[in-house]
């Protein structure tokens, strides 16, 4: 028999009982839809936090020392370590908006200010929506210039991207002039975000006696990043004189951010993994009504497997044919999952979105990738071969004189 | 030439519960290309069972069985489903079509198991159709829509359709009316005379009147006519000889 005609006779046996050939599915449609739903969530999320940690995120390491790195100390580690495309020290402050807004107290009337260096915006990989990065000279020179998010070029301006360029905005007791307009983060829309020299940040807002605590570097692309990280640490014990200290631990760290990224990544697994288990569950109880509506088949369908025999029909033909008709039903529930299972995604994502907007979160993408759907059309048609293939033999191990006197 | 069914001492025992069973003891059947032959037998005389060893449904439990000279009685189960699918056209009392499918389809359905291409398939349908005279309109509708007459046809054009070299007929008569019954007899009649070998079992001795030979079975024995009548005239007497 040719594989057309075996396609051909499933369509028709399934077609001939179309109700309880879709009502059988609905357990695997379940069963996909549902991992489906939690891999496209968890994926958004996953996406969401690599987003954060930007492009070059496999390549940056993080120095953090508790007693504060100061310019030379970038210098003395450049000259130390080798391996470095890029450092940049950074330092946090935060504006607070309330005083020239009518919203007080909402997330919007704060403005997260960091200060970074040139070389930061190429490390981080962040992205330009209008204007341009600050120069070397003017973090030198510690200019009034900012960087802003979408979110609060639109808050301190009541522009858009575009327009926001050139404008003058006061922060705290100076005037700024916004140069650059970036990409909000991804998920987190709603937390206002800015960047200024790293001079600019120290003197103008009123940091200039602390040092900056943290640093961020970018390894060298033929630099093996955790071998930097090793070297790091070593000339940051050195430097700091932290060897002989007993808890020297607490008091630096240097890591890359790939270590968190495998965290994030492993993190999500275990989730997905305990997610994808309490999904097959449904796959296994929609198994196990495709097992039951195949063997209604074949008992329905003897005399039909009697006369197929008699005619000239093998007992594999007959397997491969109620074989075929559990996958064709199976991977038809498969499709429907997958389907609806990205519309679920959707649906969880929008209202998740809507219900932690106020939190500051910008809410997330489902992601559907083409591993998904093959996985999940794989699972079709495993359970459809596995559930199916006890009823197929079933009808193939029946003995043609019976099957045709089967009343 | 060559005979198309040789059957020699073909013994067939089954085991009931333990219990050996004999349907068939000892039946040795020729069969000439050409024939249309009835095999009479009342209910439990082994004329079903004859007619699936007949058929490659089943296989003898001692006995040679020769169809077209190739010994099919030690074959395989995939070996016989080939030599059905090739050699032998059955059609049954009951007609046996599948509802859901159209009367071209019900035709096509042995050539699903065989090498032609589709559309191969689809004109040797029509060629069997014609020959049994169901008219092209029919063959869209599905069998279920169908006549017991015009069904009845298209079992036959289905057992026609791999020209087989032998068309077994279970009680092909057996869920028609006379006049029907009588159509579907004439069209066994003109394969016959096409070159068709047919063999009709039947308990109908009216049916067995249309046939060029009958042989009678009984206890698993086949009857010549005249063993046959001996056999009613000894038991008519026997009954009688109780009242």
């Amino acid at each position: 028999m040719r594989a057309r005609d075996y396609f051909e006779e499933t369509w028709e046996a399934l077609d001939a009982n179309r109700g309880r050939s879709l009502l059988t599915i609905l357990g695997i449609v379940i069963g996909i839809a549902a991992v489906i739903t939690m891999t496209g969530l968890i994926g958004g999320v996953r996406e969401s936090i690599m987003g954060e940690m930007g492009a070059n995120r496999a390549r940056i390491i993080t120095i953090g020392v508790e007693s504060g790195i100061k310019s030379t100390d970038i210098d003395s580690l450049k000259q130390s370590v080798d391996g470095y495309e890029a450092i940049s020290l950074t330092n946090n402050a935060g504006v607070d908006l309330s005083d020239s807004s009518q919203n007080g107290g909402s997330s919007d009337s704060y403005l997260q200010v960091q200060g970074v260096e040139a070389s930061y915006f190429k490390i981080m990989g962040t992205k330009l929506i209008a204007g341009r990065f600050f120069t070397d000279m003017e973090d030198e020179e510690a200019a009034n210039v900012v960087l802003v998010d979408e979110g609060a070029a639109k808050r301190l301006t009541g522009m858009d991207a575009e327009d926001a360029v050139g404008q003058k905005v006061r922060l705290v007791n100076a005037n700024f002039t916004i140069i650059g307009v970036y990409e909000s983060q991804a998920g987190m829309s709603s937390i206002l975000t800015s960047y200024m020299p790293f001079k600019t940040c120290q003197r103008r807002l009123g940091y200039t006696s602390v040092p900056a605590f943290t640093a961020i570097g970018l390894a060298r692309k033929d630099k093996d990043v955790m071998e930097l990280v090793a070297e790091t640490d070593a000339w940051v014990q050195k430097h700091y004189h932290l060897e002989s200290s007993e808890d020297h631990r607490g008091q630096y760290d240097v890591s890359a951010m790939q270590s968190a990224i495998d965290q994030v990544n492993s993190a999500m697994m275990t989730f997905q993994l305990l997610m994808t288990a309490v999904a097959s569950i449904s796959l296994v109880v929609g198994g196990i009504g495709i097992m039951n509506m195949m063997l209604t088949n074949v008992t329905e369908r003897i005399r039909e497997i009697g006369l197929r025999k008699a005619l000239g029909a093998r007992s594999s033909d007959i397997t491969k044919q109620f074989l075929l008709e559990s996958v064709i039903l199976c991977i038809t529930g498969g499709i429907f999952g997958i389907v609806f299972g990205y519309l679920g995604s959707l649906a969880v994502a929008q209202l998740a979105g809507s219900l932690l907007a106020s939190a500051g979160f910008g809410g997330i993408t489902p992601v559907l990738d083409l591993a998904s759907i093959a996985i999940a059309t794989g699972i079709s048609i495993l359970i459809g071969i596995i559930f199916g293939y006890y009823p197929a033999r079933r009808a193939a191990k029946l003995d043609p004189i019976e099957a045709l006197r089967y009343q | 030439m060559t005979p198309i069914i040789e059957m020699q001492g073909i013994h067939r025992i089954y085991d009931e519960g333990g219990i050996p069973t004999h349907a068939l003891r000892g039946v040795s059947l020729t069969v000439k290309r050409g024939e249309l032959l009835s095999i009479m037998g009342p209910s439990g005389s082994g004329k079903s069972t004859l007619m699936y060893i007949m058929g490659c449904l089943d296989t003898p439990t001692s006995g040679s069985y020769k169809l077209e000279s190739l010994d099919v009685s030690k074959l395989t189960d995939d070996e016989l489903a080939q030599i059905r699918s090739e050699r032998i056209g059955f059609v049954f009392q009951s007609f046996n079509l599948l509802p859901r499918a159209t009367v071209l389809r019900n035709v096509m359905l042995p050539l699903l198991y065989g090498p032609l291409p589709p559309k191969e398939r689809e004109q040797r349908a029509c060629s069997a159709l014609a020959a049994v005279g169901l008219p092209a309109e029919y063959y869209d509708h599905r069998s279920n829509e169908l006549s017991g007459g015009q069904m009845q046809r298209v079992a036959i054009a289905r057992a026609l359709v791999n020209d087989p070299a032998l068309i077994l007929a279970d009680e092909p008569t057996g869920n028609l009316d006379s006049a029907t019954s009588r159509l579907i007899l004439e069209t066994f009649l003109k394969l016959r005379d096409e070159g068709k070998t047919i063999v009709l079992i039947t308990h109908d001795a009216e049916v067995a009147s249309w046939t060029d030979r009958c042989v009678h079975i009984r206890d698993g024995h086949l009857l010549t006519d005249e063993e046959e009548r001996a056999w009613v005239a000894q038991s008519g007497s026997h009954e009688r000889g109780r009242t």
